[in-house]
């Protein structure tokens, strides 16, 4: 199809498995920051609300500028932490994977916020009332009145996900066949006189792989709906 | 509303007056920035009135640049490839073209790597070398690459950067063990970074420098004393300071 080279076909690959990745990865903390924000009053609340939603208008290559000089060679988690561990990460799809995930954060956690915000106060209380410990609670009333917030933030997020490049670019390289992503491979194919054929169908791909993503998004809220 | 009618006049005024007949915009290698902006710099101290806009990057994405109607006069292209791509393409004035720079291609990290001769570095984990698809350096390094048989060991551990300077970058961050890079990118770097080997020519076609005009270029004196320069002696003294070869 379309005489993609196995480098190609990898940079699809690596695309869906990094921003899934990154997704799941996301999903518990993204799930207990949302639930902080919302259900909790704490010293440094705004503080922490301005942290998670910088990436959202912070350029993507600052992020992924302040995480090489945070996790390479000569930074001090790089150094300190990770070399001694004998563990590597720039230039890994691992970093590709931190990369996004740092970017994609703050959409999944504005989703889920919203989600939660909406759920009628009286009930959690109700539930704490009965008797309920705050993990009962939140498994059983918080986590299934939810959900919607929950999937979306992680569709929107894995979408998110899939364009990454700022980030990417800077910590992952681009190394074909185990960091390249599509959105790497199109800026290479880009950047070649002879390579607008190969980018296009690159776009075609990732135009796909999007509408597939809406769908799927717009299917599961309806059938959420009809379940609710 | 007349206040912002004027102002508004105003600034299309500022920006008519922006735009001035002398202004040379030329698109060259990255490998050539210091070289070129000495080149230009010595131009415009002899010829006050002229002004460069100099644009430097791989030379397959300048060349691209071009095709696509970037404003270009002069193209310095570190192969022939991508020189020829746009004659092919009627963007270069054919006449104009000449060969004004060779170079020599090197692999370049810290002292404390171990890599001596080319077949060393499949012991190495991470290697920056421009990408093959538009950057020249990294299309030598994959034709040695290549002719030393070593493509296929080394393949999943090229980081591919998007110019030769980027490499360097690389590699004096330490984040690759090594880069293919320039013997005359290296003075720059800071002191961590030094070249480790040189690579063997018989491995790869020499690296070869073409200059020309573009066609808007030819239209523009100023374009073509330029290009005339570079001829000259005094443009080849600069070029040997740099570390260029010159025939």
């Amino acid at each position: 199809m379309f005489g993609f080279t196995p480098a190609d076909y990898s940079a699809i690959y690596l695309s869906l498995k990094v921003s899934i990745t990154a997704t799941l990865i996301s999903l518990p903390f993204g799930f207990a920051v949302a639930y902080l924000m919302t259900y909790r009053r704490f010293r440094g609340r705004v503080g922490v609300d301005v942290a998670v939603n910088l990436p959202l208008t912070l350029p993507p290559v600052v992020i992924g500028y302040l995480l090489l000089l945070l996790l390479g060679h000569q930074g001090p988690i790089g150094k300190f932490v990770l070399q001694p561990l004998g563990i590597r990460l720039i230039f890994t799809w691992k970093a590709a994977v931190i990369a996004t995930a740092v970017v994609g954060f703050p959409l999944m956690v504005r989703s889920m916020r919203t989600a939660m915000e909406g759920i009628d106060e009286r009930l959690v209380h109700v539930s704490r009332l009965l008797g309920a410990r705050a993990l009962d609670t939140i498994m059983t009333v918080i986590v299934p009145l939810s959900v919607r917030g929950i999937i979306a933030g992680s569709v929107l997020m894995f979408a998110r996900g899939l364009g990454e490049f700022g980030a990417t670019v800077i910590v992952a390289g681009n190394i074909p066949g185990v960091t390249q992503t599509i959105p790497l491979a199109i800026y290479e194919y880009a950047s070649s006189p002879r390579g607008d054929v190969m980018a296009l169908s690159l776009c075609a791909v990732s135009v796909v792989i999007s509408v597939a993503v809406l769908f799927f998004h717009e299917w599961l809220g309806r059938r959420v709906v009809r379940a609710e | 509303m007349k206040k912002a009618a004027i102002l508004f006049l105003a600034i299309v005024f500022l920006f008519a007056c922006g735009v001035r007949a002398a202004e040379v915009d030329v698109s060259a290698a990255a490998s050539l920035r210091e070289v070129v902006n000495a080149l230009t710099d010595n131009f415009a101290k002899k010829q006050p009135g002229v002004e460069f806009r100099n644009n430097f990057g791989g030379s397959g994405a300048l060349a691209k640049q071009i095709e696509n109607g970037a404003p270009a006069d002069l193209f310095f292209s570190a192969n022939v490839e991508w020189m020829d791509y746009l004659k092919g393409k009627k963007l270069i004035d054919d006449k104009s073209v000449f060969i004004f720079a060779y170079n020599v291609l090197v692999f370049a990290g810290k002292a404390d790597v171990l890599a001596a001769r080319l077949q060393d570095i499949v012991r190495l984990d991470r290697i920056a070398v421009g990408s093959p698809k538009s950057v020249p350096c990294g299309q030598y390094t994959m034709e040695a690459l290549m002719n030393a048989g070593l493509e296929k060991q080394v393949e999943s551990k090229l980081v591919m950067c998007r110019d030769v300077r980027e490499c360097l970058l690389y590699a004096d961050r330490g984040e690759v063990d090594g880069a293919f890079v320039y013997k005359t990118d290296i003075e720059l770097a800071g002191q961590a970074v030094r070249i480790l080997f040189t690579v063997p020519q018989e491995y790869y076609s020499r690296v070869t420098y073409p200059a020309g005009l573009t066609v808007a270029g030819a239209k523009k004196a100023e374009a073509v004393a330029f290009l005339k320069f570079l001829r000259s002696a005094e443009a080849k003294k600069v070029l040997l300071e740099h570390g260029f070869a010159v025939k």
